[in-house]
């Protein structure tokens, strides 16, 4: 379920500095999105950073501007009944015919205190593995909540 | 028509009620305008929690067997 942290090929996919106590990846594959995240137009290039020793809490980061950055998680740990449903339109935008390689990740705001932190389960954001294209999808009609809380 | 290559299409009237379809290239995004504009705000408020936020998020989710 996660990216491989595989050596890149682009000298600048440097990760700044991470909170002590995680482990410090200092070269992540860049992850290219096909559209940028509503409210951020002009930042599509982004890397995934682990930050805790059990794989729950990621940093998807902005390559090109590293203040930007957006804590994520996988779903299963916290909703594990969660299963989008992907439609074929954005398979195709993301270059995928093979669900399996679709990495579901959730957008995180961690709120006052931690225990108000919130998950968007309506707009999960969509890696594809192999050619690390990714977009932030909107599950209009589903029914699913912008903020659901992470916690409880 | 919107330009060349999209198409707005009313697929029903019912009383108040009027749905519409619009078909745009795969290029061009299509979302209800007050969905967006949630989406925005929500991502804005997550965009770069502090260093804080994320230690006392990180903290919590550990699981309580596996601690240091």
């Amino acid at each position: 379920m996660v990216m491989p942290a595989a050596a890149s090929d682009r000298s600048e996919d440097h990760v700044p500095a991470q909170p002590a106590g995680t482990s410090a990846v200092h070269t992540l594959p860049t992850i290219e999105l096909v559209h940028p995240m509503p409210g951020f137009p002009g930042h599509r290039r982004f890397v995934l950073v682990r930050l805790d020793e059990d794989g729950l809490l990621y940093a998807f980061t902005s390559a090109d501007d590293p203040d930007l950055r957006f804590l994520v998680v996988p779903p299963l740990a916290f909703f594990p009944d969660y299963a989008p449903e992907i439609d074929d339109e954005t398979m195709q935008l993301l270059g995928v015919d093979d669900p399996e390689r679709v990495l579901i990740l959730l957008v995180v705001t961690a709120g006052e205190s931690a225990t108000d932190a919130t998950a968007n389960l309506m707009a999960p954001v969509l890696v594809d593995q192999v050619n690390r294209r990714a977009v932030q999808a909107v599950l209009t009609g589903s029914g699913l909540p912008v903020r659901a809380s992470l916690t409880s | 028509m919107i330009g060349d290559d999209v198409v707005v299409t009313v697929l029903e009237v019912r009383g108040d009620v009027i749905r519409l379809g619009i078909r745009a290239p795969r290029s061009i995004q299509v979302h209800r305008e007050e969905v967006y504009r949630e989406l925005q705000a929500a991502n804005q408020e997550a965009a770069s929690p502090s260093e804080d936020a994320v230690r006392n998020l990180a903290q919590l989710l550990r699981p309580p067997s596996g601690g240091q």
